[in-house]
């Protein structure tokens, strides 16, 4: 894939959108494709990766004992970070989190927490002195763009899949011996949306990114919720706008969930 | 018709050849900037009252030099980016700090400005005003600038970005008068006020007639401004 | 020792997001815990041109929260890799001081002040004509110095009015604010106690007010569609009262120079100025105002 953007390819892809089309013959409601692979990393706890169209993303979970916050000593917790890798694009730069990498960590972590997907009480070991901390990271191997939808599939697929680890009476972990599995109560998905030449798009590539005006990112769950929400990018949207996109959200995710519990459950 | 309007303001639902600072959406005339509409039967502008200076072609500035390198200098002119003065354009060698008045000669689309007739200051002081406004202090004809040569008895050069110096005579004064104008810019019979400002410090002063001053034009370099009616500082 | 010490933590810092026992119900009471109505905004106000070095500047209070927000540019963009040759850069720069929370926050800046800036700066790029001025940079740095819920759309819309401040041509003005959910209802303008509630839901926006176009929309918490249906028109209505006082602020930045005149003009009909009754209070004021005039450094 060229990572080069040419003026040309901006203009094209803004062409098209006015026209309703894209450039890889999608309609402007559909997803890519997607296929998970579900524990390959055997020093996660629980771990996925998937392949969106051509996004590359791969997501572990390390759940580790540690102290609970002051304000909330029956609780553990869950910490979400990303990295957009030197690897998966020319235009990204190794070092200390840039802004984009902390929204989209933040952005998937919101959807995650906020749903109360994770009942933090059952993560808690003894009050007041240890819990469990899940800590989730996501990785961008290879950006064909949409890279918030990636990783909060990934993500949830992750989590889905994740072990508690078990304690000897020392409240060591002991290695290789699990306590059954993360539990989550709600399913969080995130659907993001751009918008181009004043058309809006789902699930946009590298090149719809760059050519976007604005951008729109909800996470909604299987009980009607919605859990996040973050505009991105420059430009704007009306009410109705954001009103349509949540509409369709609900949906697409629904769909998206379907497949993502059939190619976790195995 | 003049009225204080703030970004994104409407100024007109009629049809009108539009001037600085508006723009247009679905056929009604709004303000892009803090400023005072000018608006007629024909034309809708408005004059920003807070901005850095545009570099415009003709324009007189009074730099402050920034960087010294081997070819030549960096003027700060208070504009979006620095100008070059080549040594070769300098009888003498600059040093950081140093005072220049010059022509802008060119200004290319990046706002990049030429700067030609480069001329050391020495001594004197600068009062530094907000750019859109120095055409107040030049007045029709040079009025309001020869009112502030009489009133103070100074050397005055003004830089159309903002930047007024002047030399011997009454500094201080200058600076209060200076500061007035700047404050009422936006007002009319600014030179009467003017007037009755020194007046009040006690110092008689006569509005020139047009006749003195166009004799003067010749004999001095600075450059005149020819009407009353706050001109559109700024290009878009 | 250390046991008494957690306990009474507990109880003092409940912000565990599970119900209190004690929680209000919005439904039914009809009132807020600081007494407002459920769309009523805290006070705010606004002083544009309280910084002499920046190119323009604000100060904001909106209850609790007290901001600083200055401007300089348009300039070179640097570095010279950050530079668009077709429009500026908008560059906002969000960060809190130590002392403006309740537990001391660590100077540097953390990953939420990297997320805010961006989301702010996003936020102003619709306002700006930014294509006005190419390869240059606007700095906006916005600096909380106490807070009480909502210091991000405090410091968009006291950025908004800086802009404004510095000759920043604009479509329109940034207005922002907090709606959402706490204790059983919808509502304007969360403060601490609210946002810690357990069924919370806290969304920033931000509005260019002539279209209503949304250019800053975030979420925290649980909602069903339907409520943010009713929302959205309660935040167009809190974020347009917001704008009556950025443009107040605005006019009243040259409201000052009327003083000078009416000086002026007692001194030319030979009274003294003590003699005319208007301009005496007027003078009064022109004290102080010259305190703070002679503060201002004129670009």
């Amino acid at each position: 894939m060229r990572t080069t953007v040419l003026e040309y390819d901006l203009s094209k892809v803004i062409e098209l959108a006015k026209q309703g089309k894209r450039l890889d013959g999608r309609g402007l409601d559909e997803m890519r494709d997607f296929t998970i692979e579900n524990d390959k990393y055997e020093n996660a706890e629980g771990s996925a990766r998937i392949l969106l169209g051509e996004t590359e993303v791969i997501a572990g979970i390390k759940i580790a004992v540690d102290k609970p916050y002051p304000d909330n000593p029956d609780e553990g917790a869950i910490s979400v970070g990303a990295e957009l890798l030197p690897l998966a694009h020319s235009e990204y730069e190794a070092g200390p989190p840039s802004p984009d990498e902390i929204e989209v960590a933040r952005v998937v972590d919101r959807g995650i927490r906020e749903s109360k997907a994770i009942d933090f009480t059952k993560l808690c070991i003894k009050e007041g002195e240890s819990c469990w901390i899940a800590f989730m990271d996501f990785y961008a191997i290879n950006s064909d763009g949409n890279l918030f939808d990636a990783g909060s599939l990934a993500g949830l697929a992750a989590f889905l899949n994740a072990k508690m680890p078990k304690l000897d009476e020392k409240n060591r972990i002991i290695k290789h011996e699990y306590a059954g599995k993360l539990e989550l109560k709600r399913l969080p998905l995130l659907t993001t949306f751009v918008k181009v030449g004043g058309k809006i798009l789902v699930d946009p590539t590298y090149f719809e990114e760059k050519a976007a005006e604005a951008r729109f990112s909800v996470a909604t769950t299987e009980d009607g919720y919605m859990s996040a929400m973050q505009k991105g990018i420059g430009g704007s949207f009306t009410a109705d706008e954001i009103s349509v996109m949540v509409d369709k959200a609900f949906m697409i995710a629904t769909e998206n969930r379907k497949k993502l519990l059939k190619m976790v459950k195995k | 018709m003049k009225k204080l309007v703030i970004p994104g303001e409407l100024i007109s639902q009629e049809r009108k050849r539009l001037g600085n600072n508006v723009f247009v959406v679905d056929g009604k005339i709004y303000s892009k900037v803090l400023g005072i509409t000018e608006l007629d039967d024909e034309k809708a502008s408005v004059v920003p009252l807070e901005g850095k200076y545009v570099p415009q072609q003709e324009d007189v500035v009074i730099g402050v030099v920034n960087r010294v390198v081997f070819a030549g200098y960096g003027v700060n002119i208070n504009s979006f980016t620095e100008s070059f003065i080549p040594k070769s354009a300098m009888r003498e060698e600059l040093k950081i700090g140093d005072l220049v008045s010059a022509k802008i000669t060119s200004v290319n689309e990046l706002r990049e400005a030429d700067l030609g007739f480069p001329r050391r200051m020495y001594g004197g002081d600068v009062v530094e005003v907000i750019p859109v406004r120095t055409p107040r202090l030049i007045g029709k004809n040079g009025s309001m600038l020869e009112l502030l040569k009489q009133g103070t008895g100074c050397e005055i050069v003004i830089g159309k970005n903002g930047r007024v110096w002047a030399r011997n005579g009454n500094i201080d004064l200058l600076r209060k008068v200076v500061k007035f104008i700047n404050d009422n810019s936006y007002k009319s019979n600014l030179t009467s006020s003017v007037e009755a400002f020194f007046k009040a410090e006690g110092i008689q002063v006569n509005v020139p007639k047009k006749e003195d001053i166009v004799k003067k034009n010749v004999e001095e370099s600075e450059t005149m401004e020819e009407s009353e009616v706050l001109p559109d500082a700024e290009t878009n | 020792m250390q046991k008494q010490i957690k306990e009474i933590m507990f109880k003092v810092n409940d912000m565990s997001g599970k119900q209190r026992d004690d929680a209000p119900d919005y439904k039914k009471e009809k009132k807020r815990v600081d007494g407002r109505k459920m769309d009523e905004l805290r006070p705010i106000s606004i002083k544009v041109g309280v910084l002499p070095n920046a190119d323009g500047s604000a100060y904001l209070e909106w209850g609790q929260n007290k901001v600083y927000a200055a401007v300089f540019g348009p300039r070179e963009a640097l570095p010279k890799h950050t530079q668009n040759p077709y429009k500026t850069v908008v560059k906002l720069n969000y960060r809190m001081a130590t002392f403006s929370v309740p537990e001391r926050k660590q100077p540097r800046p953390n990953r939420r002040d990297f997320e805010i800036s961006k989301v702010l700066s996003e936020a102003l790029d619709r306002a700006i004509f930014t294509e006005q001025f190419p390869n240059t940079e606007i700095s906006v740095i916005v600096e909380v110095v106490d807070s009480n819920a909502g210091s991000r759309v405090a410091c968009l819309t006291a950025a908004s009015c800086a802009l404004a401040d510095a000759g920043i041509p604009m479509r329109d003005l940034v207005c922002a604010t907090g709606i959402g959910k706490a204790f059983n209802e919808l509502i304007v303008d969360l403060n601490k106690e609210e946002e810690d509630a357990s069924d919370a839901v806290d969304i920033p926006i931000a509005i260019l007010p002539n279209s209503e176009e949304i250019v800053l929309l975030q979420m925290d918490g649980l909602l069903k569609k339907e409520e943010l249906d009713k929302l959205m028109p309660m935040a167009m209505k809190a974020c347009k009262q917001v704008y009556e006082v950025q443009k107040k602020a605005l006019q009243d930045k040259f409201k000052l120079s009327e003083v000078s005149e009416a000086n002026v003009e007692a001194n030319v009909a030979g009274k003294e100025v003590k003699e005319v009754p208007a301009a005496k209070e007027k003078v009064e004021s022109k004290k102080d105002n010259k305190e703070s005039k002679a503060k201002k450094v004129k670009k």
